[in-house]
């Protein structure tokens, strides 16, 4: 009985050590004003502030932009290569998936930064400060996410087997791709998306390193609101906050519904 | 056959796309650390890393930060892994979806978040002064080291619990009865075959914290600003403030990738004599 009495204790220190640090910025956006212990009046007014200053206005679009290149171009080079990986055999696809994995542990994101910054400064190859970077960047960040979640998918199904059905019955790749292939995976696929949008969305290491004046992201804003405004930059905070939970709602739902399958 | 060779050419995007934009920048780096602004081959750049306070104070931080972080979130994400893996399937699912968020979370977010709990104003400082009658200017420092390392830890902790919560999954309970059956203590159980069992594991969550930590410097940047000197703040403020010395932060990257390689190196080495038969 007791043992069981501590077990729950822990249990609720333990969601509580998640839970009340991400609460704060929400407390705080929904709050008139906060200096004492407890917040104070209700207001909508800072999410306002978000859409009606036009710095915000525009970082916001340029991030929700951004993400989702970022995810596009994740998931148009890492499907047909986790096509591939998942036909070699022997040493070879182990070592590209292992590499894969290790990539984002030796160039973390500052090296990723100065590297992409000393390499792109320069005519022809002048793209440094461009929107473009920030999504090279953000997909650079972004696509060992969706290349191990699609490979994970396509190790569950006999995509081999499948395929040489649908080449006997006449399917071209393209056709293979779209009713046998993409159907298939499409739950790896989506839980890699979920995951290469809310890291690109909340990014803000690289993007500030490689960013101009035309690839302002909201985390960018936050950075400086931090500094001069609390109560703009709680909002911020909790829309980015917003973002992540629902990414990670749907990841949990589908995770859950695959199990059960 | 022919078919099957021709489909391998769909990896070709991915490598073009890795080659042109990760690969080539990286070599890049390594060349351009070497040649001065003006063009001329020197090793200026690297003797400054070893000669100047500045660098060897940076590489000094960078390593303690790490493993005192990585320690903090390796010991105590062990002991919630473990927890959580001996809890019901339902309550177990649901500690670690949450346990999950922060892996997502933008590192200014968590900055943001500690400020307004634990800042020099912030909520649970005022109630601790409140409760234990503290006098006004007292308050706990996350703008300190040991601070620091406390809010890392809302993303270090949740990624060891992750790793080990799928470590102490594996573990296999047949090895453990047969222990217990031979009339081995608990103690002796844990010395003897607990651990040796989950220590590769461990090891291998903690290269994954330490490799992190080297890199990361947003939430830093976020609470002190450039007050804290580490290798990876060196880097971005020769990359992207006015102090500006492009080859220098190629020469201070390539030595945080030497760095990180060294480490994850040793780790790996570890982790396999630790593995039954290594």
């Amino acid at each position: 009985m007791k043992k069981k009495i501590l077990e729950n204790l822990v249990i609720i220190l333990l969601v509580l050590y998640i839970v009340v640090p991400i609460s704060m910025p929400i407390i705080f956006s929904f709050s008139k004003f906060w200096q004492g212990i407890l917040p104070q009046g209700f207001t909508l007014e800072w999410y306002a502030q978000i859409i009606k200053r036009q710095k915000n206005y525009s970082a916001l679009m340029v991030s929700l932009f951004v993400a989702t290149s970022a995810t596009l171009i994740s998931l148009t080079i890492s499907l047909p290569a986790a096509y591939v990986v998942n036909r070699l055999k022997g040493r070879f696809g182990e070592a590209l998936k292992n590499f894969i994995n290790i990539l984002p542990m030796i160039f973390p994101p500052v090296i990723v930064g100065s590297a992409l910054i000393l390499a792109f400064s320069k005519p022809p190859l002048a793209f440094n400060g461009s929107l473009f970077m920030v999504i090279v960047a953000h997909t650079l960040l972004g696509f060992p996410y969706m290349f191990r979640n699609t490979l994970a998918s396509f190790r569950t199904i006999d995509e081999i087997t499948l395929s040489e059905a649908a080449q006997s019955l006449g399917a071209s790749l393209v056709e293979r791709f779209r009713y046998v292939i993409i159907p298939n995976v499409i739950h790896g696929i989506t839980v890699g998306a979920l995951l290469v949008f809310a890291i690109s969305i909340g990014e803000f290491e690289v993007t500030s390193m490689v960013a101009g004046f035309t690839g302002q992201t909201l985390p960018l804003q936050l950075f400086q609101q931090i500094r001069n405004d609390m109560r703009v930059a709680s909002a911020i905070s909790a829309f980015l906050i917003y973002i992540s939970l629902l990414s990670f709602i749907g990841i949990t739902y589908i995770t859950s519904k695959t199990r059960k399958d | 056959m022919k078919n099957i060779r021709r489909d391998f050419l769909l990896i070709l995007p991915f490598f073009v796309f890795l080659g042109f934009f990760e690969i080539y920048p990286i070599l890049n780096l390594f060349v351009k650390s070497f040649f001065s602004d003006k063009g001329s081959f020197t090793l200026q750049y690297y003797r400054n890393i070893f000669l100047l306070d500045q660098y060897r104070l940076a590489i000094r931080n960078s390593l303690l930060f790490s493993t005192s972080a990585s320690l903090f979130g390796g010991i105590l994400g062990t002991f919630v892994g473990y927890f959580i893996s001996h809890l019901k399937r339902s309550t177990k699912n649901f500690l670690l979806s949450l346990y999950s968020l922060p892996l997502t979370l933008s590192g200014l977010v968590v900055a943001f978040a500690f400020i307004v709990l634990l800042g020099r104003n912030g909520v649970l400082n005022q109630i601790i002064r409140l409760l234990f009658h503290l006098p006004k200017d007292y308050y706990i420092d996350i703008y300190s080291w040991p601070g620091i390392v406390f809010v890392y830890g809302f993303f270090q902790i949740p990624l060891m619990t992750l790793t080990m919560a799928a470590v102490f999954e594996n573990l296999d309970k047949s090895i453990v009865e047969a222990s217990k059956n031979l009339g081995a203590t608990t103690f002796q159980t844990w010395r003897y075959v607990i651990i040796p069992s989950l220590a590769p594991g461990f090891v291998s969550g903690l290269s994954i914290q330490f490799a992190g930590m080297l890199g990361a410097f947003g939430t830093v940047l976020a609470l002190v600003g450039g007050e804290k000197n580490l290798l990876s703040i060196q880097i971005y403020f020769q990359t992207s403030e006015s102090t500006y010395n492009l080859p220098q932060s190629a020469a201070l990257s390539v030595a945080l990738i030497l760095i990180i390689s060294v480490v994850l190196s040793i780790l790996n080495l570890v982790e396999r004599k630790l593995k039954p038969g290594g």
